[in-house]
């Protein structure tokens, strides 16, 4: 019976990003979310679980109000929640955040077979973390991955490169970072939703961790980005039709 | 000051991170271009000749190990070195083996990284990347070095070589074997043009209905002299194209002289992924996509009924 | 007193807007146009336990709050109110009824399907000549032997052509006057029972309103619910309950309304200025935010209440006469705003205003709400 652990992040829904007149970023309407590709992480252990048995432990490091995220992770099918929380835990870096999750999966779970990782966080997307994750733990990482398979003592997985498809093989334990088309996450019933609460939650705080990482940037600027344009329009009728490629032409960048 | 690293997988690339490199050395940052490379990798002489003053050179891997077996023995050699910097050109490949690299050094490895400027001043490397899905930018600065960074293809334009320049080669141990094995390898299919390298990128989004349509597409990048590509629904949930003509912040960033799209709503996420673009053009039924606030020039129509005229218009009008 | 949401709450609704947004959203105006019942995406809200949130586990539903369900028909509503409509009076009308007033066989055998989401059910109680007016009623239901035996014909019944499982309300002692009314379970395909044509109306039009026409229908008599005579009641209970629905539905209708106008004014540019730059416009935005605010809080209230165990009625009254006027106001508004486009098919505000009418109308018009508030407060 695997013991499968998946690590996910509770951030911020980048759909409610504003930006102000002053070319600031505007955070005062936000709604937070589980990182996109997490929630394939989540979603690919759950299917693994319901398929052949086992359990799903959800892990996260954050601020302690990400409450509401470990809640959201358990509704996707976690049997229990490690949530290692401090008010400085909210814009770690990857290889903090590593640090931290190692750590934490060393210590209390010990005993897993496979460490599930989304590519990377919607928020950063560092794409660092299950990588430097599998480092700090001393397993094999297998990342990029859009199918997955356990076998006897191994996970065999398919890597999308640039180049093509690389079916890989590794002992287990090991580390997989998921691709956004390994699944289709499930959207929570009411039921899963309720019976989250129920589901038991280990909470870790800053003084039970042995190590205290340390940041490797610091940030000198943080803006909205822009994108500008000219945003001129055009009708769909035959005359602005040509209209439009002569514009094109006159750019320069038509034949 | 042991100077800066360079690791990619395709020439190309490596010739862009040269070039970002001479960069840096030019504005003060000191050391030496050093690159890393392996028996099928660019070949040192090119590596050479785009301006790396030495070539570390891995040996072949044994059968069935993948290129990020090389970590070790990369990690080993940076451990005695300490460059100031190690550029990686990110493809899966490259950001895998600079996060292992990374976490070995201890480092700090600025993921995506679209600008680098040393500031000579202060003795700062400024590093910039997007946040939150490209809605935002921030600029960071490392607390330490040695420090890597992935850098997305075609971030750098590639310089002109010199073929009279010639790299010293020193050769780097093998890396022991790795548990991790391949199994196979199904090389991807080529069809037409390569998105990354097409002056003219016509992208088909949400908009078509049914997946023979996108014929309508691929008959205007036809015709343009383009090359096809679509957004995240597309490749992910519809499959219509695969995953590699997918724009967007986990997908391909382009750079071409014009890119079309149609269909496109304008997800921040793709917006992200042409942002390089000289002149973006958005064909879509709705006036409030929001791709209208991030083109140039905008049709509001339906592509069903602006593409058969544009097409027609294309062919009446074409330059002799 | 907190007016935060739980995290289950916030959560179910996040999830709720996620599954609006995959499965509701991109079907809102075909359906709309067809006047289409989609099956489809009702097996869908069975899949994830939205078609009896406040129903008991045992009795096959989700076993959360009202409030929860409250919050869930608001978001459906937002992307389209036919549907938010046909989960509010399933669940706060049909469900509840037998869930409240009906015996422990009838939950098993009727509660569990309606409540799993498998039976949609329906209200029948209005008539050609009994709307506000209840006790205008003619339908009748004799009993004879082991069974009662309903003749008359009905109205505007919601579900009524798609339904399973209908809530039927006839005379069983017209002298008794308000103590002689009751009320029957009665199974899709019990003889003497027909629906009529789908009406083809301004708006909600996915939802399916017929007549519902009984010729000597034979229901047995374990199917009365609650005690003879009690149907009157039973029937402003089944109202209190949902007409909380239909104030969410209102509250999801004036959310739409605003995220459009706020979206289009933002880009629609008259004068070399975006329109929400006008004060014209951008104090019907304020106006309808307001509005939107009050008629949130008005229902969540009311549903509060609810879970409290408390008196409900006037404040469901309240709640649903004041959203509904809200979305009927503010979706004209929303549709001035969009000028030429708002009034073109295709535009979401201009479903929204078909749709809003119809609050004011069903479960109580305004000028219902109005009698029963009066009377609660002159008391």
């Amino acid at each position: 019976m695997p013991v499968l652990v998946a690590c996910f992040k509770w951030v911020v829904d980048e759909a409610y990003i504003r930006r102000t007149s002053a070319g600031e970023l505007d955070l005062s309407s936000v709604s937070y979310k589980i990182s996109d590709y997490d929630r394939n992480a989540l979603e690919e252990a759950a299917r693994m679980k319901e398929a052949s048995g086992g359990s799903v432990l959800a892990v996260t490091v954050g601020v302690p109000e990400s409450t509401k995220g470990v809640k959201d992770a358990l509704s996707r099918g976690a049997d229990q929640a490690f949530f290692i929380a401090d008010p400085s835990f909210g814009m770690l870096g990857a290889s903090e955040t590593a640090a931290i999750l190692a750590e934490v999966i060393r210590t209390r779970i010990g005993n897993f077979d496979l460490v599930l990782c989304g590519e990377g966080s919607s928020d950063l997307y560092n794409q660092q973390v299950g990588i430097r994750l599998a480092e700090r733990l001393g397993i094999p990482c297998l990342s990029f991955v859009q199918k997955l398979e356990l076998e006897e003592g191994r996970v065999v997985a398919e890597r999308r490169l640039e180049d093509g498809i690389e079916r890989v093989s590794a002992p287990l334990p090991a580390v997989v970072t998921v691709l956004p088309d390994i699944n289709i996450p499930r959207i929570p019933g009411v039921k899963d939703t309720l019976s989250a609460s129920r589901k038991p939650v280990v909470t870790i705080g800053k003084d039970d961790l042995a190590v205290a990482p340390d940041a490797h940037f610091r940030t000198i600027s943080l803006a909205a980005s822009r994108l500008d344009r000219q945003c001129e329009r055009f009708g769909a009728d035959e005359t602005d039709i040509r209209r439009f490629i002569g514009a094109l032409r006159q750019k320069g960048v038509l034949r | 000051m042991a100077g800066i690293w360079i690791f990619a997988e395709k020439t190309e690339q490596a010739l862009e991170l040269l070039q970002a490199g001479q960069l840096l050395l030019a504005a003060g940052m000191g050391g030496e271009l050093i690159a890393v490379t392996w028996p099928g990798g660019p070949r040192p002489e090119d590596l050479g000749a785009a301006g790396a003053a030495e070539v570390l050179l891995l040996p072949p891997l044994a059968d069935h190990q993948p290129l990020e077996s090389y970590g070790p023995s990369i990690l080993e050699e940076a451990r005695k070195v300490q460059p100031n910097l190690l550029l990686f050109s990110s493809t899966a490949r490259g950001k895998d083996l600079a996060s292992r690299i990374a976490e070995g050094l201890n480092a700090g490895l600025c993921s995506g990284c679209n600008a680098l400027h040393w500031n000579s001043e202060s003795g700062t490397l400024e590093m910039e990347r997007l946040l939150y899905g490209g809605a935002a930018v921030q600029r960071i600065a490392p607390f330490t070095f040695p420090v890597l960074a992935t850098v997305p293809p075609g971030t750098f334009r590639r310089g002109t070589g010199n073929p009279d320049r010639e790299a010293t080669i020193r050769h780097l141990p093998a890396p022991p074997v790795s548990p991790v094995s391949v199994l196979e390898h199904k090389p991807k299919e080529r069809k037409g043009q390569d998105v990354m390298a097409a002056k003219i990128v016509v992208c088909a989004g949400r908009g078509f209905e049914k997946p023979e349509d996108l014929a309508f597409a691929r008959n205007l990048a036809d015709t343009l002299g383009g090359a096809l590509a679509c957004t995240r629904p597309l490749s992910e949930e519809m499959h219509w194209l695969p995953e590699d003509l997918c724009i967007g912040l986990s997908g391909i960033q382009v750079k071409p002289d014009l890119y079309i799209g149609i269909g496109v709503s304008g997800q921040v996420q793709h917006l992200t992924g042409i942002r390089g673009a000289k002149i973006v053009c958005a064909i879509n039924r709705d006036e409030q996509a929001p791709i209208f606030a991030a083109a140039d020039l905008g049709i509001v129509g339906d592509l069903y009924a602006v593409l058969p005229r544009l097409l027609q218009a294309l062919n009446e009008t074409a330059a002799p | 007193m907190d007016f935060r949401l739980t995290e289950e709450q916030e959560l179910i609704r996040k999830n709720m807007r996620e599954f609006a947004e995959k499965y509701v959203d991109p079907i809102a105006a075909e359906i709309d146009e067809n006047s289409r019942h989609p099956a489809e995406l009702f097996k869908k809200l069975a899949e994830g336990d939205w078609m009896g949130i406040p129903i008991p586990q045992e009795y096959g539903g989700a076993g959360a709050d009202y409030l929860t369900h409250t919050l869930v028909v608001e978001e459906l509503s937002r992307s389209c109110s036919s549907t938010g409509f046909t989960v509010s009076i399933h669940v706060g009308i049909a469900c509840m009824l037998v869930n409240l007033f009906g015996s422990e066989d009838q939950k098993k055998k009727f509660l569990v399907p309606m409540a799993k989401g498998q039976h949609l059910g329906a209200f029948v109680l209005t008539e050609p000549g009994a709307g506000t007016d209840v006790m205008a009623a003619t339908t009748t239901a004799m009993a004879e032997g082991a069974d009662y035996v309903i003749n008359g014909t009905k109205t505007f019944t919601s579900n009524g052509p798609t339904g399973d499982t209908y809530m039927v309300f006839a005379w069983t002692d017209k002298a008794a006057g308000r103590k002689g009314l009751s009320a029957f379970i009665v199974p899709r395909g019990t003889v003497g029972m027909k629906a009529g044509e789908h009406f083809n109306k301004m708006g909600l039009r996915s939802s399916q309103t017929s007549e519902m026409v009984f010729k000597d229908c034979r229901v047995p008599k374990e199917n009365l619910l609650g005690k003879e005579g009690n149907g009157l009641a039973m029937a402003m209970t089944g109202f209190d309950h949902g007409r909380v629905g239909i104030a969410a539905q209102s509250v999801g209708i004036l959310q739409a309304a605003l995220d459009e106008s706020i979206r289009y004014s933002k880009e629609r540019v008259q004068f070399g200025t975006p329109i929400a730059r006008h004060q014209a416009i951008s104090w019907m935005i304020a106006d309808m935010a307001t509005d939107l605010s009050a008629a949130r809080y008005l229902t969540y209230a009311a549903a509060c209440l609810k879970d409290q165990k408390q008196p409900f009625s006037k404040e469901a009254s309240m709640a649903k006469l004041f959203a509904a006027e809200a979305a009927m106001k503010h979706t004209i508004k929303a549709v001035q705003i969009h000028g030429g486009y708002g009034y073109c098919k295709g535009a979401k505000v201009e479903r929204l205003m078909r749709d809003a009418k119809i609050t004011e109308i069903y479960e109580g018009t305004s000028e219902a709400q109005r009698m029963v508030i009066s009377g609660n407060v002159l008391r």
